[in-house]
């Protein structure tokens, strides 16, 4: 029973670190809170379903979800963009409140745009793949599942490897540390904002995808939830942290599912656990489970 | 901020300038937009088809009914703002309204306050009539609806558990909701007062979409049945991965769930729940196919949705009260406790509270991706 | 504008506000007057979280929790039938020793965490209001069957319609602000701007940073207790759904719209926040009605954008003398298991 807890706490927890990701990398270069972020999860799903749906009549529907997906990676990233270049860049100078205001506006706009121009109802999610169920001593595990948690984790490394073995990535890693001197050191800023938002699009947008397949069902208003979630995950971790993003997301998946599967009533209480864990790492770990504690700089 | 409130003023004014026929306006108050639009919208097509209907049907009576619609997003606070414009223009002579008795219960104070008669097709929380027998009660009776309440629906679905299923150990899930919970506790009073035992009673959140913990420990307790309470959001997730664990006991839903979204999340896993509803199967009832195929006529591509039905219903009661006492808030109060009228639901007329008395309910299970009556 | 004008905009708009209510009433325009009540509530939850967003420059993103505690405490002692001054005075009471509680280990974070502390206890105040059944009768609201809220009853005269409302709450917005603008020219407000402007260099100078922090925390908390018992005396009725993450988003949306610090701007932010949905409304018709949402979301971005400062900047602000500077960045702990 435990262990089988544990599996569906993986799953829903990978999904939160791939959203997380967006939210930590952002914040790790611009210290700003990408509320938007959480409409870009959105955007995924929706492509990624009107993608297949266009596509099934010529495609295989596991060829059709592949092209779904990987349109959905870069529509999303692409939307991500978008809203870096018009929402958030005319403000990179200004107090720390307005881009907060902005991103608000962008999530507002995102949503309603869902709700007017696709659709207002939930749409339901095919399901491409027959799903096989896996049974190793008394805990089951499906294909789906296999699926989400081998994709997510492969992104996820994928990413690590990105930031810390490429140029490129160290070129993120020096504007996250000191975007001032990064300039200075001749690395366009703008350039590496801008890639830290797509990437973190680009991983919102899969998570978005894998979340319609994964429940079979989308609608305009299905990133708020697993925003706040996935936010709560990024300061878990440690927030700019991301390493800590994945252990945050899994972390809070594991203890969710186990507060709805153990504790009587635990369903309706295991936001409250999330997020008044959300306040004690803050209270007494700010730099989060896996951060260093840095000391603001005056 | 002057500039604002004086285009506002003279907005309404202009609104206001229109021809000279005298007018008498329905006021239909619905979610049209947010996170149940799809509902309201639904409920405001079967609105509009009902007056288009009576329109044609209606000879020459010197005035002209209208449909004026509200939106109150799902939120009791833009419901009283919505209420206090209904109850400001006077051509309004009855109100169909809220969706949600969150909604509802604030709302119905302002229509109580302006001796406006309001008519819910679909809250159901038994307190939103109940309060009007209340000694500290000082309005004349306003508040009337044509769907059931929450005891009703529930206390059936738990007899239809222990007769007809067989099953005394139910688990119960219920969406938090006002509506949710309120008929979840209800399944579960009759269900122990007929011997069952809830082995579980659970709520989840409204926009949770990950139930497959709570449903893999429900599994663990081997039900011989699950309720649910709530709308189709959760009910169709729920059943989904209800069997994705592999739980294979018969559920039972609330009536929000008679929707064709809840076919559509729950994908093949419906098949063989079972859905109440209120009223006699369409098929049983020929004012309840021609309402069926008049509403696919007038809004091809269109699918009838849960609580259609009660919007057209609530609507030609008022109309046929507007055809007999006229186009009058006072008199139509009046006589809608009076009212006995034969439509689509069967027959509705109202009791002491205001409720319908046609506590008929109808049990629908999903059988090759269609809801068929049972029986 | 200078001081004459400015004063003049405020005897304007003061005497159309309270002028014209009076005779919208029985109009068919008197729902307006139900929307001003609510934009007065707006005013009055906005003014309170000025004092902490706009003057000593801290987050909060759960504001709407406060309100939920004064309304909540306010509908348990109207049920059992305490007047309304003792139910205003308890909600204002407990909001604030809510707000101490949270706000005393929270205000050593620095702002954006300070920022998703609240944001999550907003959310927790409002899953418990709706979990805790006994206590509040969950999703279903209070009163429940049989219970009644009173009306509200002040020396003799009972409140019944929405005008009697109407300047109960413009009685108490303009207190609001009185105080506010006092406050603003008091030895605590400097404070709190110094604090806001340089926290080390304001303890340095002597003030007693943790302290003033918590005096502001405590008041904004009583204008939102204030506000929520007003509100659950009005509409008879309160549920948990009326205090979602969103509005409390939407309130700082509205003082940072007005102009953060300034009384007159953040008034107009909140009153913006309750019309402008309402006017477009109007103004699109029914077709567009949907469209509203993506308007206002629009707006908010292009607020931001092009005028930062808010609509009515705060004076002091805007005589600061440098402009807004591009704020360092603190050195992030981003991607450093590896190569550190």
């Amino acid at each position: 029973m435990i262990l089988q807890q544990l599996v569906n706490g993986l799953t829903l927890g990978s999904l939160y670190a791939l959203i997380a990701l967006g939210y930590t990398m952002v914040y790790g270069v611009l210290l700003m809170i990408n509320f938007a972020h959480s409409e870009i999860f959105m955007s995924g799903a929706f492509i990624s379903l009107l993608v297949y749906q266009r596509l099934i009549p010529w495609l295989s529907p596991s060829e059709a979800w592949l092209v779904a997906i990987v349109l959905a990676f870069g529509g999303s990233a692409l939307l991500a963009l978008v809203v870096e270049r018009f929402a958030y860049r005319p403000l990179r100078r200004s107090s720390r409140l307005t881009p907060l205001i902005s991103a608000i506006g962008v999530s507002i706009l995102l949503q309603n745009a869902g709700f007017l121009f696709i659709s207002d109802q939930s749409l339901a999610y095919p399901q491409v793949f027959e799903i096989r169920h896996y049974q190793w001593g008394g805990v089951e595990i499906n294909s789906l599942q296999i699926l989400i948690l081998v994709v997510s984790l492969g992104l996820m490394g994928i990413l690590h490897l990105f930031v810390n073995r490429t140029r490129l990535g160290t070129a993120i890693r020096a504007t996250a540390q000191d975007s001032t001197t990064a300039s200075l050191m001749g690395i366009p800023v703008n350039g590496i904002i801008a890639l830290t938002f797509l990437l973190g699009g680009a991983l919102g947008g899969v998570a978005g995808a894998l979340n319609g397949l994964y429940y079979g069902s989308i609608k305009y208003n299905m990133g708020f939830i697993p925003g706040i979630k996935a936010f709560t995950a990024a300061v878990l971790g440690g927030i700019g942290n991301i390493p800590g993003a994945m252990w945050g997301g899994i972390i809070l998946g594991v203890l969710e599912s186990l507060a709805a599967g153990l504790i009587p009533n635990g369903s309706e209480w295991k936001d409250v656990i999330a997020f008044s864990i959300l306040i004690l790492i803050l209270l007494f770990r700010p730099e989060g489970l896996f951060g260093r504690h840095v000391p603001e700089k005056l | 901020m002057k500039k604002v409130f004086c285009g506002l003023l003279a907005l309404a004014i202009l609104a206001g300038c229109g021809p000279k026929e005298k007018v008498a306006r329905i006021a239909v108050a619905l979610p049209l937009t947010g996170d149940i639009a799809a509902l309201g919208q639904g409920l405001k097509r079967a609105c509009t088809l009902a007056l288009e209907e009576s329109a044609q049907n209606r000879h020459s009576t010197g005035f002209r009914v209208e449909i004026k619609t509200f939106d109150d997003r799902s939120d009791p606070k833009e419901a009283v703002d919505v209420a206090n414009r209904i109850v400001s223009d006077a051509s309004v002579v009855a109100v169909i309204g809220h969706f949600n008795s969150g909604c509802s219960l604030p709302a119905s104070l302002v229509y109580a306050r302006h001796h406006l008669a309001m008519i819910s097709p679909a809250a159901s929380n038994p307190k939103l009539t109940l309060q009007q027998l209340d000694p500290s009660w000082r309005y004349p009776k306003t508040i009337f609806r044509v769907n059931t309440t929450d005891d009703i629906q529930g206390s059936y679905a738990g007899e239809f558990a222990v007769k007809t299923l067989k099953a005394r150990r139910a688990c119960i899930i219920h969406d938090k909701t006002a509506y949710g919970q309120g008929v979840a506790e209800e399944f579960r009073k009759r269900l122990e007062a007929l011997g069952g035992t809830a082995l579980s009673f659970d709520g989840v959140n409204v926009a949770d979409k990950d139930f497959n913990a709570l449903l893999t420990r429900l599994h663990e307790l081997h039900p011989q049945m699950i309720y649910f309470g709530g709308d189709y959001a959760g009910g169709g997730l729920i059943v989904r991965q209800a069997r994705g664990v592999g739980e294979k006991a018969p559920m039972v839903l609330s009536e929000a769930n008679f929707d064709p979204e809840f076919l559509r999340v729950a994908g093949a896993a419906a098949e063989g729940c079972y859905v109440t509803f209120l009223g006699s199967p369409t098929s049983l009832l020929p004012s309840a196919r021609r309402f069926v195929d008049a509403y696919r006529a007038r809004y091809p591509g269109v699918e009838v949705k849960a609580y259609d039905g009660y919007g057209y219903e609530a609507m030609a009661i008022v109309l046929s009260l507007i055809e007999k006492v006229g186009p009058d808030r006072v008199k139509i109060l009046a006589a809608l406790p009076s009212v006995a009228y034969q439509g689509v639901l069967g027959e509705t007329r109202f009791d002491q509270k205001g409720d319908t008395l046609n506590h008929r309910i109808t049990l629908f299970q999903v059988k090759d991706g269609q809801f068929q009556p049972v029986k | 504008m200078n001081r004459y004008g400015r004063h003049g905009a405020w005897a304007a708009s003061l005497s159309f506000f309270l002028i014209i209510p009076f005779f919208l009433d029985g109009s068919r325009f008197a729902y307006l007057i139900r929307l001003g009540g609510i934009a007065g509530l707006y005013m009055l939850l906005a003014l309170g979280l000025n004092l902490v967003v706009g003057f000593v420059g801290l987050l909060d993103l759960g504001f709407m929790a406060f309100y939920a505690i004064g309304a909540y405490t306010a509908a348990l002692l109207a049920i059992m039938k305490m007047p309304f001054w003792v139910c205003a005075a308890a909600a204002m009471v407990v909001a604030m020793a809510a707000r101490l509680a949270v706000g005393f280990p929270a205000l050593r974070l620095r702002g954006d965490y300070l920022a998703i502390v609240t944001l999550g206890f907003g959310e927790v105040v409002r899953l418990i209001f709706t979990n805790w059944d006994a206590l509040t009768n969950g999703p279903k609201g209070l009163p429940r069957v049989g219970e009644s809220i009173p009306p509200i009853s002040l020396f003799g005269f009972t409140f019944t319609s929405n005008l009697h409302y109407y300047y109960l709450i413009a009685v108490c917005v303009l207190a609001a602000a009185w105080v506010c603008y006092r406050l603003d020219h008091s030895r605590l407000g400097r404070a709190w701007v110094a604090i806001r402007e340089d926290e080390i260099a304001a303890e340095l100078m002597g003030v007693d940073v943790t302290k003033q922090k918590l005096v502001a925390f405590g008041i904004s908390a009583l204008f939102a207790g204030l506000a929520g018992a007003i509100f659950v005396h009005w509409e008879n009725f309160v549920t948990p759904e009326s205090f979602t993450f969103w509005e409390s988003a939407l309130l700082v949306c509205a003082v940072v719209l007005g102009g953060m610090g300034s009384v007159s701007g953040v008034m107009l932010g909140a009153f913006c926040i309750v019309a402008v949905p309402e006017f477009l409304r109007d103004l699109l018709g029914k077709s567009f009605a949907d469209a509203r949402y993506l308007l206002f979301g629009l707006s908010l971005i292009l607020i931001a954008i092009y005028r930062p400062q808010g609509l009515v900047p705060s004076r002091r602000r805007s005589l600061e003398l440098h402009p807004a500077e591009p704020e360092e960045n603190a050195p992030s702990t981003l991607f450093d298991v590896e190569g550190k």
